[in-house]
């Protein structure tokens, strides 16, 4: 299985390296939302720019880490009869997938890492003020966010057996995750009614939390029930996942290819 | 001029029966753009939530800016946008050659030539939220407040149209990306908020070099009655400077376009 992945990632590493230029503006693409964003809170509360300049940079990079993008191939793929292709071959498609993700983040990691330390010798408010053991436990709580998005979009990815506009429901629930996750506001600031939404849905660990966590906004026991919950909604995509794959298959007769 | 309106009736009916053809899909449109209008009302009401100014502009301003903002996007996704990846598609396969022999202005037909309609809807329900702002703000709009909005939303329209020509004119260089548009979004978001809310550099770059705040606050500001005939000559005089920087451009990259012998 390890020299499986091996070769699997060599081979999305071409890949990756063949679409340079569409690569670096799909990592650009994201940070003018955040940008906007950080802005108008530095509006309302301008005596914390500081924390708000910490946390919009935490979210690009965060989010950056664990965006996820199956939902929009397995869509085409499905409805063009490609995926086809990929039953073909010996190793279950969710590899592919899942090693692609490991390409593309770990080179958005090595670029946008140096990126920031620069930033932090001008900008003294983006020095982080961990422990180690937050920063362990920041870098799972990423990990965790990462598989949970993939998760969720590789099954809304999947729907695309059944019906032909999943792009639009992943658009629906992209909307809710961008309240809910903490890109349009850091969730203390969120009315009480959403900020006890966000937390026991999984929008929270996508984003927010692994920042929470940074910031020490999220400890000890806040934290612990946190990671539970979001390992409980693991359990559900898992499941919901391996369910929908073998309704698929027996609902799939794509022709061609 | 009169046959260039012959011409957009011609492309107006042409693509209102290609469209006629998917009735099914208005419906889901309809609520798609309501549902993103939905999505904006409740992050201004987010931020409201912490505060009663946003960069000085009360939440009944902003809601006036928002429709102002929801408008003219409306306007670009109907006329626009639809046009930005067939003109890659003509630079790419060489057909802009059929284009550049027919007997109307190339630019004007790269521009104009598709059209879709359900998008319409977004400027209505801006327009509707324009409305409402106004009855948050208790202000009634003078006849003059409404003259001048309709001159700086037509300085407005020139303006995006403008600086979305200038970038789909890149593509005789850059034919790789298969969509410029979201450059253009990244940075007419900017424009969604006061600019008064910006800080240092980037507000300096939305307000004079990317005009990105000029595009929507100063008609937001005409329609409350906070305009001034300086910011109106101004919003004027830069619509036609960027028009005619857009043309200049156009005409520099066909020269460079060798055509692909079809």
């Amino acid at each position: 299985m390890i020299r499986k992945y091996i070769a699997l990632l060599r081979m999305k590493y071409i890949e990756m390296l063949a679409y340079r230029l569409a690569t670096f503006v799909w990592m650009t693409g994201a940070i003018t939302q955040p940008l906007i964003t950080m802005f108008v809170w530095m509006n309302i509360h301008p005596e914390e720019s500081g924390s708000f300049l910490f946390y919009f940079m935490a979210v690009i990079f965060v989010e950056r880490m664990t965006s996820a993008w199956d939902v929009w191939e397995l869509d085409r793929e499905i409805r063009e009869g490609t995926f086809s292709n990929l039953l073909l071959r010996p190793l279950h498609p969710i590899h592919w997938a899942i090693a692609e993700n490991i390409v593309y983040k770990w080179l958005f990691a090595v670029i946008l890492a140096p990126v920031w330390l620069v930033g932090a010798v001008f900008w003294p408010a983006l020095r982080p003020h961990m422990t180690a053991g937050q920063a362990v436990l920041f870098l799972a709580a990423v990990v965790l966010g990462a598989a949970l998005r993939f998760l969720l979009s590789y099954s809304c990815g999947l729907l695309a057996f059944w019906v032909t506009k999943v792009a639009a429901v992943y658009g629906v629930i992209d909307v809710i995750s961008l309240f809910l996750s903490g890109r349009i506001a850091p969730l203390e600031m969120l009315p009480p009614v959403l900020r006890e939404w966000s937390e026991w849905l999984p929008f929270r660990y996508m984003i927010s939390f692994p920042i929470e966590i940074a910031t020490g906004v999220a400890g000890g026991e806040e934290m612990v029930r946190g990671f539970a919950i979001a390992a409980g909604w693991m359990a559900v995509f898992v499941v919901a996942l391996q369910w929908l794959w073998k309704a698929g298959m027996r609902k799939n007769q794509a022709v061609g290819g | 001029m009169r046959r260039y309106g012959r011409v957009f009736r011609e492309f107006f009916r042409a693509c209102l029966v290609e469209e006629l053809e998917y009735r099914s899909e208005f419906f889901g449109n309809f609520i798609a753009s309501f549902f993103g209008l939905g999505i904006a009302l409740l992050t201004i009401h987010i931020f409201f939530y912490q505060t009663d100014r946003l960069g000085g502009w009360t939440y009944g301003e902003v809601l006036v800016l928002l429709g102002v903002f929801n408008a003219l996007r409306g306007f670009i996704d109907f006329a626009l946008r639809p046009n930005m990846p067939r003109l890659l598609e003509h630079v790419r396969r060489g057909t802009l050659d059929y284009i550049l022999t027919k007997p109307v202005d190339s630019m004007f037909y790269v521009s104009f030539r598709h059209l879709v309609f359900w998008r319409l809807i977004d400027v209505a329900l801006g327009l509707g939220v324009i409305g409402y702002g106004l009855y948050v703000e208790r202000y009634v709009p003078s006849a003059a407040d409404v003259l001048m909005f309709f001159v700086v939303m037509t300085a407005s329209l020139l303006l995006i149209y403008s600086l979305w020509m200038m970038l789909m004119t890149t593509s005789f260089w850059v034919v790789r990306i298969d969509d410029l548009s979201f450059i253009f979004d990244s940075f007419f978001d900017t424009a969604r908020f006061p600019g008064s809310m910006y800080r240092g550099a980037v507000r300096f770059v939305i307000t004079y070099v990317l005009p990105a705040v000029l595009i929507t606050n100063t008609p937001a500001l005409a329609l409350l009655g906070k305009w001034s005939m300086a910011a109106v000559l101004a919003a004027l005089a830069v619509a036609m400077l960027f028009l005619w920087a857009s043309r200049r451009f156009w005409r520099f990259a066909l020269r460079f376009y060798t055509g692909a012998g079809g």
